[in-house]
């Protein structure tokens, strides 16, 4: 009889075993609350897993997923890296002014890299307006950078200098220059736009502070973003700035060869190539790179910013005769991740990567580099 | 409880019944709401080699076969991989000109390089590590490509002494060879394998430094190459034992030359002068491998040297570095046939070579394709890769209608490089 009792209750939870999931367990476990709650529905769906998996309990699903995970500085291999690092610290608008690359001229350009040309005396360093840089790196201008960081420019021009590269600072800081001059170890050129009609009294500080060249932006108007006032315009502006000045002047936003012959009449010893980070629509810096250091590239010093990420992309700009290049979201990205340490990261990655394609290009030192050493590609109709 | 009440309860009739309900229950929409319709362990299974159709096919067998750390090892490239991919688009950019008149069977594909007769003008490149693979590393790799007829470069740093890896098949074989520094040392290692047999010398003349492969990098933490191994991290030149990037003040850094930029000097000593010296050590044929311009390639040819490889390392040297297809005609214009010029770099299918070889080459030479055939089959998955190729390669070459491999010229070929 007993023996009777025990099978038919084994018979039962069987029965109900079958019903509810695999096997008995089923019946307690989360077999039976996804037979009452989403496993009906789960034929297709998630309700299959809700039974099988080890118990996802379903009031942690519906709390959301957690916060992402901030990885360590260490695991980030490349420039690029850190703006999604940036992304996950910065409110959605904040992030949006640094946001983004365009990376089509680059995909353009191959390398024909030479062998069995030594390069152990490897030797990146280039002299701009007298002072010694490490490589051919600066940190662009970007203003208000306590937006993407607590220390703001502080904590830039400390990470720059800890990665031994000089710095531009931008007339719009969030940190007063005598400030940020004070945390300098390395070489602060500072730079105003040609619009601002107080940019030449704000030269006048940055002269006090220590600043050494003076870097004048045209052709981009003091609205981020927006690209109104005309290069022409700028040019009587530039020449106010340059009264009595005696440091070098550097114009910034030059994008054609004309452009460049007119910054060398307004007496500049520099341009910076540059479409203000793309916000200025049209061709690549890139692009027209060429062109402009062929016209004027034995006069005056021709540096050059937009979207460079990659020490390949720095090797292209200086293979065409670019002295230097700025590097500007890239910094801001490892500022607003990690701090001070971020931007020194971002900088001494994009500086070893450099050295390194150097070496396989065949080129021991930024003279050895000659146009040889690249192919443009036309652009590939799809 | 009367007599029929209790036979009831307890006679062999009511367990009949619970068991036609228990069946009705189990045959419920309820209970197929619970069950996998497609159970994993219903249908998964490991592909035979008689399923391998292409070279393609082979490579998700070999990725299950051997640990995620040394499949990256050879799937990896430098940096972005620009050039890993390019080295597969440029077969895009080459079209085969179809032409009636020839079946595959009376083709002609067999050719001789450098002293060497093989059925088609494909080699089994050197490469490193194939013991990740297979337990018999190189000499299974050679048994492979022995049965298939086709020549193998033995990696210089082989996994099996070469003398081992002699005994392991018959096939013709060269030795490839990486430059030391120290010339007495070189000349050994150039004796050691001319010694085992080996019918020609490749020396490796790219990869001048570490190539920062940042898959690597992203792995170290799953077994793969450890930190700094592989160098490429800003910050702390891995020598020197830093713990981490930018540490500012941690190690005392040697302040001159590529330490500076934290760049591992590695193989950035090669000269000219180096080849010339170790050209006197071997009276066999020697070939550089990773010449990728005209300029190099006239070099060679100056110098005496006696055939080119292009490449570009599997897309493993310099990053955004051409396509090798795409520099091929160039570097075949500069030689003028007066040496072989061999290619690697991303080949296949049957197809790719026959590009090549309308575009100017001598052979085509296979890097991971026999590894991916090595680490699913073994041997004989490196013998049965290199026979799809081989038929591929008929089938192409039948399209183009050319006959003889010497017929098969630009003329067979629509190109489209940029």
């Amino acid at each position: 009889m007993s023996n009777l009792k025990v099978s038919r209750r084994e018979a039962l939870g069987s029965v109900a075993g079958l019903i509810a999931g695999p096997g008995l367990s089923g019946v307690e476990g989360p077999g039976l609350s996804a037979v009452e709650g989403p496993g009906l529905s789960g034929v297709e769906g998630p309700g299959l897993s809700a039974v099988e998996g080890p118990s996802l309990a379903r009031g942690q699903v519906a709390k959301g997923t957690p916060p992402p995970r901030r990885p360590p500085r260490d695991e980030l291999v490349n420039a690029l890296e850190f703006e999604d690092v940036a992304k996950l610290m910065l409110p959605a608008a904040v992030y949006s002014t640094i946001a983004g690359s365009d990376r089509a001229a680059f995909d353009r350009i191959t390398f024909r890299p030479r062998m069995l040309v030594p390069t152990l005396d490897l030797d990146l360093s280039v002299d701009l307006f007298g002072e010694k840089h490490l490589a051919p790196i600066l940190v662009g201008p970007v203003a208000e950078q306590r937006q993407y960081h607590a220390e703001g420019e502080l904590a830039t021009v400390r990470g720059a200098s800890a990665a031994k590269t000089g710095v531009i600072v931008s007339s719009r800081s969030s940190v007063p220059i005598a400030e940020i001059a004070a945390q300098a170890k390395t070489p602060l050129w500072y730079s105003v736009y040609a619009a601002d009609a107080s940019a030449r009294k704000q030269v006048d500080q940055a002269i006090a502070a220590g600043c050494k060249v003076v870097c004048v932006t045209v052709g981009a108007s003091l609205d981020a973003g927006r690209a109104t006032s005309k290069v022409p315009a700028d040019w009587k502006a530039v020449d106010r700035i340059r009264q009595g000045l005696d440091l070098p002047i550097v114009i910034k936003g030059v994008m054609t060869p004309e452009d460049a012959n007119a910054a060398i009449a307004q007496g500049a010893r520099g341009i910076v190539v540059s479409n203000h980070g793309g916000v200025v629509a049209g061709r690549a810096p890139l692009e027209v790179l060429a062109s402009i250091v062929d016209l004027v590239g034995a006069k005056i010093t021709v540096l050059v910013d937009g979207s460079f990420r990659r020490g390949t992309d720095i090797l292209k700009a200086l293979v065409f005769g670019a002295q230097a290049v700025l590097l500007a979201r890239p910094v801001m990205w490892g500022l607003a991740a990690y701090g001070a340490e971020g931007v020194q990261s971002v900088i001494e990655l994009l500086q070893t990567t450099l050295g390194r394609n150097f070496g396989m290009i065949g080129a021991p030192n930024l003279k050895s580099l000659n146009r040889a050493m690249v192919k443009v590609h036309a652009e590939r109709k799809t | 409880m009367g007599t029929i009440d209790n036979r009831w309860r307890h006679g062999p009739t009511r367990r009949q019944a619970l068991l036609a309900l228990a069946g009705m229950l189990a045959g419920s929409p309820l209970l197929r709401a619970q069950r996998d319709p497609h159970p994993i362990t219903g249908h998964k299974r490991v592909p035979g080699l008689d399923e391998m159709m292409t070279a393609f096919d082979f490579e998700p067998i070999c990725f299950a076969n051997v640990v995620l750390a040394r499949y990256e090892y050879m799937a990896r490239a430098s940096e972005s991989e620009f050039t890993l991919r390019r080295n597969r688009e440029a077969f895009e950019w080459v079209d085969l000109v179809e032409r009636p008149g020839a079946a595959t069977a009376a083709l002609q594909t067999s050719t001789e390089v450098l002293g060497i007769k093989m059925d088609f003008p494909i080699m089994i490149a050197p490469t490193a590590a194939q013991r990740d693979l297979h337990p018999d590393a190189e000499s299974a790799m050679y048994q492979g490509a022995s049965a298939a007829k086709t020549p193998m470069i033995v990696v210089g740093r082989s996994t099996i002494p070469i003398e081992k890896i002699a005994q392991a098949a018959t096939g013709p074989r060269w030795s490839q060879f990486y430059p030391v520094q120290d010339l007495k040392i070189s000349r050994e290692t150039i004796e050691t394998f001319q010694a085992a047999g080996a019918r020609a010398l490749v020396v490796t003349v790219d990869q001048q430094t570490d190539t920062g492969y940042e898959r690597d990098l992203h792995n170290r933490n799953l077994g793969g190459t450890p930190r700094g191994a592989s160098g490429g991290r800003g910050g702390g030149a891995p020598e020197q034992g830093r713990g981490g990037r930018g540490g500012g003040s941690a190690a005392p850094a040697p302040m001159q030359g590529p330490a500076l930029y934290r760049v591992i000097p590695a193989r950035l000593w090669y000269t000219w002068k180096y080849l010339d010296d170790i050209r006197a050590f071997t009276k066999i044929p020697i070939l550089l491998k990773g010449i990728l311009t005209a300029e190099d390639a006239k070099l060679c040819v100056e110098r005496g040297f006696d055939g080119v490889i292009v490449s570009n390392h599997g897309g493993r040297s310099m990053d955004y570095g051409p396509s090798t297809l795409e520099v091929l005609p160039e570097i075949v214009d500069a030689v003028g046939g007066k040496i072989p010029v061999l290619i690697d770099g991303g080949f296949r299918r049957g197809s790719d070579i026959v590009k090549a070889m309308a575009l100017g080459a001598s052979a085509v030479c296979l890097g991971r394709a026999p590894r991916w055939g090595l680490g699913a089959f073994g041997p004989q998955g490196v013998q049965r890769l290199l026979e799809i190729l081989q038929a591929e390669f008929l089938e192409a070459m039948a399209r183009t209608g050319r006959t003889t491999l010497a017929a098969l010229d630009r003329r067979a070929v629509r190109v489209n490089f940029t």
